[in-house]
């Protein structure tokens, strides 16, 4: 039978130290002490243990949002739900971890790509400024990037696609790095693209169709490869070569120095045509009233002579003085200076000297004469 | 005795799970996997769902992913059948398909190393296949002789086989990513772009300057065209009026000395029309008045006027 420690020792028992009077007491307050604290620390483990159930309850209960499907996977496996294995946007109900797990999927997101192969080395720091690096005479494979042309120039290209996802299962579960695979189908696509055109047609003449060429072919890699995703428009940006851009825009000016010269050569043609065209009706203009002019005075002649006919038949001394008078009076009248000399001395010669002014050239339309 | 009941199933519950735990796992929808015994192989797994096992250090899983994989490498100088130099990548895109394999071939699957290997067989394929093609092949103005598309359909055929049995690994695609030159030669093709923009810049001139020549010389040869038309039509017009006008000179016929006296009249007055300067005699009538001269005797009738001695 264990003693007391409160009890009295027996006589004749071995003395030991003696016993502290409050030591007994201590250890009873340790004791409840521990007691209470045990006590303590399983209950902040039995609620801790309740949030943990009711959280692991509650964590089944998800939300999906209006871009994204989701797929529940039960132990792993994708679970049909209502004969589909997606579940719409809306709240839904799944077992907690570890029977269920929710994989979400965004469909309704447009997402970005960007070809990695065909633009200039450059810094962000310069992208931000919209400036573009210094022009280098070579360029540097792996820095650079650069697409090889149908004629063996160089050009630079970067695409940026945007897409969404329009089969989720194959999107979750048969592609591991989408975005990659996309972004090499991308640059495949624009290595393609540039081996079927020349650098001037994909720059400048043919840029549309460059860009058509490049879409076929990433949609047939998209096709082909089954990557469950609907292509958003593209977007190509196209450059010559730095050190090369000053050849290209002097090609351009040239191109539109010609376009300008033909434009002056057409409009100075046309001006030519329609002058001549005016030239051709005053021509016409002129001898239609020439030839009504000519007819209209020989008709005239003709009623004059008619009318003096007989009047000259019967006297033609007179009628002759009378006519030749009158056309003298109009030559006088129409003379601007008329000189009468004086008579000389018979045998003696004289000398006259007019100083006249040169009359000007002045054209006249010929004018038919009897 | 209440306590102590929740107690014992409190501690059964949390045996039974950490038992859970060591005789079943999951196999997600996007794995496969592969279970061995003592290190030894026992079995494939290739659906996703819930499986039994011996707990370690009996039994063993080994899991892989079993979705297509992006794989791409160094930008690497190759040659072409005709000695030209390229620089060239590609990409492929593989899948685990022998987890088996895969993981006898590569301990513990290490993926890193896989892709290593991967690498060498892609290598060895590009190199192989690009050598066996002219530059012409891969980049060319006749659109019928690039063979782009069939030189990376014989490079997946060349891969696919020996991925599979060597490494347990399935080529689902593949594509040439860049092409490039070396360093020395894009400066060259600077130069050649130059040289072929400048003719492109003469030749444009040339043609900008031959094209509006040839526009005038149309323009000058409508324009002559169109006035000899016009000259032609205005003959024809002068004719008409010249046959016209023939109608009336018949009547000039009834006295052929009046009528030329006539004409000399009209020749005579348009001749001196305007602005003339006259120098003349004062005998000149009818200034012969000016000296108190009567008018001469009038010629007997039926005398010419020709033969007066008058001056007109």
């Amino acid at each position: 039978m264990n003693q007391s420690p409160s009890s009295p020792p027996r006589p004749g028992a071995p003395q030991g130290p003696k016993p502290d009077p409050a030591r007994p007491l201590e250890q009873e307050l340790g004791s409840q002490a521990l007691n209470e604290a045990l006590k303590s620390g399983f209950r902040v483990i039995h609620w801790l243990m309740i949030l943990v159930l009711i959280s692991a309850l509650f964590s089944g209960i998800v939300t999906i949002q209006p871009n994204e499907v989701a797929v529940i996977l039960r132990f792993g496996k994708a679970v049909e739900t209502r004969g589909d294995r997606l579940l719409q946007p809306g709240l839904h109900f799944a077992f907690p971890y570890p029977i269920d797990e929710i994989v979400r999927i965004p469909v309704g997101l447009s997402q970005t790509v960007q070809s990695t192969i065909g633009w200039y080395a450059t810094t962000p720091e310069l992208e931000a400024k919209n400036q573009e690096p210094p022009a280098r005479d070579a360029l540097t494979p792996g820095a650079d990037g650069y697409l090889i042309t149908s004629d063996g120039n160089i050009l630079h290209c970067r695409a940026t696609l945007k897409y969404r996802i329009t089969d989720p299962v194959r999107h979750a579960f048969r592609f591991r790095e989408m975005k990659s695979i996309l972004q090499n189908a991308l640059n495949n696509a624009l290595l393609h693209g540039a081996s079927e055109f020349t650098a001037d047609a994909a720059l400048y003449r043919r840029k549309i169709e460059f860009k058509e060429a490049v879409i076929e072919h990433l949609s047939e890699r998209i096709r082909s490869q089954e990557l469950g995703i609907t292509l958003d428009p593209l977007d190509i940006q196209v450059a010559a070569p730095l050190s090369v851009r000053p050849a290209f825009e002097a090609v351009l000016a040239a191109e539109q120095e010609r376009s300008q010269r033909i434009n002056e050569a057409q409009a100075d043609a046309g001006q030519t045509i329609l002058k001549s065209a005016g030239e051709s009706n005053a021509v016409h203009s002129a001898s239609l009233a020439a030839s009504n002019q000519m007819v209209l005075a020989v008709a005239a002649e003709a009623q004059f002579f008619s009318a003096q006919r007989h009047h000259f038949e019967a006297n033609p001394k007179l009628v002759s003085q009378r006519l030749i008078t009158e056309t003298l009076e109009r030559v006088f009248t129409n003379a601007q200076d008329k000189f009468i000399l004086p008579a000389g001395h018979p045998g003696v010669a004289r000398e006259l000297r007019l100083q006249l002014n040169r009359e000007p050239v002045r054209l006249t339309t010929k004018e038919p004469q009897l | 005795m209440k306590r102590n009941l929740i107690t014992t199933l409190a501690g059964l519950l949390l045996g039974l799970f950490f038992i859970t735990l060591l005789t079943l796992f999951q196999l997600r929808e996007s794995e496969i996997g592969v279970v061995t015994t003592f290190g030894r192989f026992s079995r494939s797994l290739s659906d996703p769902g819930l499986y039994a096992r011996w707990p370690w250090p009996v039994q063993r899983i080994y899991r892989f992913d079993k979705r297509i994989q992006n794989f791409e490498r160094k930008f690497e100088q190759t040659t072409t059948a005709d000695g030209r130099s390229l620089i060239i990548s590609a990409f492929l895109g593989y899948r685990i398909s022998n987890p088996r394999l895969f993981l006898e071939r590569f301990a513990g699957g290490d993926l890193t190393s896989a892709e290593l290997n991967l690498e060498g067989l892609l290598r060895d394929t590009k190199n192989g296949v690009i050598g066996r093609h002219a530059f012409s092949d891969l980049i060319s103005t006749n659109r019928a002789r690039v063979k782009l598309r069939d030189i990376e359909q014989e490079m997946l055929t060349l891969i696919q086989p020996k991925a599979e049995s060597n490494y347990g690994i399935t080529i689902e695609l593949l594509g040439i990513k860049q092409l490039g030159l070396p360093e020395s030669i894009t400066s060259k093709v600077f130069e050649r772009m130059k040289a072929e923009r400048q003719r492109l810049v003469k030749q444009f001139q040339s043609e900008g300057e031959a094209e509006a020549i040839r526009i005038q010389a149309d323009a000058d040869r409508i324009r002559q065209e169109i006035l000899s038309q016009a000259e032609a039509q205005a003959m024809v017009i002068r004719g008409q009026g010249e046959a016209e006008a023939a109608k009336s000179y018949a009547i000039f016929e009834q006295n052929p000395e009046l009528a030329v006296f006539l004409i000399q009249l009209n020749a005579l007055s348009a001749s001196l029309k305007d602005r003339s300067t006259l120098v003349l005699d004062p005998q000149t009538p009818p200034f012969n008045l000016l000296k108190g001269h009567l008018p001469e005797k009038p010629a007997s009738a039926g005398k010419s006027p020709n033969s007066t001695s008058d001056r007109p």
